[in-house]
């Protein structure tokens, strides 16, 4: 599903260069749930910003479900994006005008989903994560851990082939953590690719494969017994 | 453009921020507002100004002879111009197309008496015709005619306080009255609207005081009026063929004012017109820059909307959205803004100019309106400004990689 070779990524800050990415090799097969790891400033944001195609990367090889990624423009990157993947953001980065229902919509919109298919869609998605009754709400009335079962709706409801998550309990407490692993693990049951990045040995545990980053390289990168997140909500 | 999707979204859009929409929209349709209301003062003191010349306005000329100031064909300056019967018969002659009525002038003084009431006043000879270009309107008994004028009958049509003076509660018509002791007949009492003085006028036939004056020719002055169907070019080009023509026949300089004078109504028209054009000028001066204020209003707002949207553009670009459509978003709204709350801004400068304009009516300032063309235009000029005013920033903004856009700054 993911294929890159020999990633680089440096961040230009004046006259100095930040090498940050130094030659990645990475590959993940559908129905994968990988675990990102690393200190902070090890590039795990970069990496997978890279993936998702929000940011370019400075050379190496990049394949997404065998199309070679490679000299993006905005607009193929847009349409890219749009196809193959689903963000969901520490920040949540709900549009804040936007009712939940709106907002789980928004990636149909941007499909030309029709107006009624993408209401329905939407409504389904949200009923998974379980926020029906919250669909006319806006992102100011919901809680940190409603607001990421919105984001997570979100990126589900393009149905994209991988999903990548910074971060997602990044802002929550332990228990609203769990519950948004659960709903991911939900989400890699039914066969999605997941990538996400965390600090936390207990998330990373909650997924069945964990990369560790360090000064740039990958260090280790093992499967691991998954632990399921349902027993402790 | 006209996907139902994008309109759902820039509605959703406008409801979700009524501010940021009543600033942009305010600003437009204030511009807008004060644009038209300028446009239309200006028309007002226009239409004010043309309507009081309208007033008194007349297809009439005047040759005043004087004195020439310039030496020109051999005669020196100083030398006084008399104009007589002949020049008056020439001039008829020479412009059959565009003289309507002539008329030659002779003023004098008279002391009149009637019964034991006497008085002074000023004497006009005149042909029949000037009743028509100074449109003298006789209240009782009649205007001299032909048959009076050729036969140099001592005639006289006395203004209505002249009859009041002489013939308090009498009838003056068809009494003599004595003019520097030659007795005349009243045949006629008029009336001149608002001058108290015209009517302490007496007119009496040319002819009889030419003769009473020692048998002269002597005019002091000719009056007319030219063809009605001219419009201001024609009336201006004829009094200049005219200007030209008794310079020629009286020998005087073509650039001497002093020596003729042809004084066209038309002229003042011409005079009130170029003030007017002025006016407007800077009225058009001024609404233009009312304009720039306006589109400067909207570019700020556009700039400050769009930096505030920029993380709502980056989550949309992470969601698929491609450039073109974030621009396209930008724009519509921006533009669907402004051309509301600029029709909104002109109904309402519309309506007020409805209601009060035809009511307003003094000498400086009468009927504001505009031109809906004018006003249309202008609403246009600022939609398109609107939208360039817009496009810059919603390029940068679409075109900025959604990573910096997503990034917490
Ligand atoms: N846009 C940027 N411009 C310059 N430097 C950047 C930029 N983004 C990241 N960096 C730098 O690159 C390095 C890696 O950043 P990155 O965000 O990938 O780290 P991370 O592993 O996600 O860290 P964290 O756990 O704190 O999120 C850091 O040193 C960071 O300062
Ligand atoms: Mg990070």
């Amino acid at each position: 599903m993911i294929e890159i070779k020999d990633l680089h990524k440096s961040y230009k800050m004046g006259s100095n260069s930040l090498h940050v990415l130094k030659g990645i090799n990475f590959s993940a097969e559908e129905g994968e749930l990988v675990a990102i790891m690393g200190s902070s400033g090890s590039g795990k944001s970069t990496l997978l910003n890279i993936l998702g195609m929000l940011d370019g990367a400075d050379s190496g090889e990049y394949n997404l479900d065998n199309v070679p990624i490679r000299d993006l423009n905005e607009t193929k990157a847009a349409q890219y994006r749009n196809k193959f993947l689903g963000f969901i953001f520490q920040s949540f980065n709900l549009i804040n005008y936007k009712s939940a229902l709106e907002n789980v919509a928004l990636p149909l919109y941007y499909q030309k989903v029709n107006r009624k298919v993408r209401q329905e869609k939407a409504l389904k998605y949200l009923e998974q994560v379980g926020l029906k009754d919250w669909a006319t709400h806006l992102p100011s009335e919901l809680s940190g851990g409603q607001k990421q079962r919105v984001a997570i709706a979100r990126a589900m409801a393009a149905e994209p082939k991988v999903l990548l998550a910074d971060e997602p309990t990044g802002a929550l407490d332990s228990t609203t953590s769990y519950e948004v692993m659960d709903l991911i693990q939900k989400i890699n049951d039914a066969g999605n690719t997941i990538l996400v990045v965390t600090h936390e040995e207990d998330i990373a545990h909650m997924c069945k494969r964990i990369v560790h980053l360090k000064d740039g390289v990958i260090v280790e990168d093992k499967k691991i017994e998954q632990v399921r997140a349902a027993q402790y909500v | 453009m006209f996907d139902r999707d994008i309109w759902q979204e820039i509605f959703n859009t406008i409801k979700k921020n009524k501010l940021r929409t009543f600033l942009t929209g305010f600003s437009v349709g204030w511009a807008i507002f004060i644009l038209v209301m300028l446009l239309a003062s200006v028309n007002g003191m226009e239409n004010g100004f043309v309507g009081q010349f309208n007033d008194d306005a007349t297809n009439t000329i005047f040759i005043r002879p004087g004195v020439t100031s310039k030496a020109y064909a051999g005669f020196e300056a100083g030398r006084r111009i008399q104009l007589e019967n002949d020049d008056l018969e020439y001039i008829r002659q020479s412009f059959p197309d565009d003289i309507e009525y002539i008329s030659g002038r002779y003023f004098t003084n008279t002391t009149a008496r009637y019964k034991s009431e006497t008085g002074a006043y000023p004497v006009q000879g005149v042909h029949p015709e000037f009743q028509i270009i100074e449109k003298t309107i006789v209240i009782s008994g009649r205007y001299f005619n032909e048959t009076d004028f050729t036969n140099k009958a001592k005639v006289a049509v006395i203004g209505k306080k002249v009859a009041e003076d002489l013939f308090d509660k009498e009838d003056p018509i068809g009494q003599f009255a004595e003019l520097n002791g030659l007795p005349f007949r009243v045949i006629g009492v008029f009336t001149d609207e608002g001058d108290d003085n015209a009517e302490r006028r007496i007119y009496a036939p040319l002819s009889t005081y030419q003769r009473i004056y020692g048998n002269t020719n002597n005019i002091n002055q000719i009056a007319l009026t030219y063809n009605p169907n001219y419009d201001l070019t024609k009336a201006l080009d004829f009094s200049q063929r005219l200007e030209i023509l008794m310079k020629r026949r009286q020998k005087v300089d073509p650039e001497d004012q002093s020596g003729i004078n042809v004084w066209n109504y038309a002229e003042a028209f011409d005079n009130i017109s170029s003030f007017t054009t002025v006016l407007k000028a800077i009225g058009i001066v001024v609404a233009f820059l009312i304009l720039i204020a306006g589109i400067v209003g909207i570019g700020n707002i556009m700039v400050f909307t769009i930096k505030e949207r920029t993380k709502e553009f980056g989550v949309r670009k992470a969601l698929g959205a491609r450039p073109k459509q974030i621009v396209n978003l930008v724009l519509l709204e921006s533009t669907f803004i402004t051309t509301l709350s600029g029709f909104v801004g002109l109904l309402f400068a519309w309506v007020i100019l409805a209601l009060v304009g035809p009511t307003i009516e003094t000498p400086a300032f009468s009927n504001p309106s505009v031109r809906s063309s004018t006003v249309i235009t202008a609403t246009i000029i600022l939609i398109i400004a609107g939208v360039l005013a817009g496009l810059l920033p919603a390029i940068k903004a679409a075109n900025v990689k959604p990573i910096v856009a997503l990034s917490d700054k």
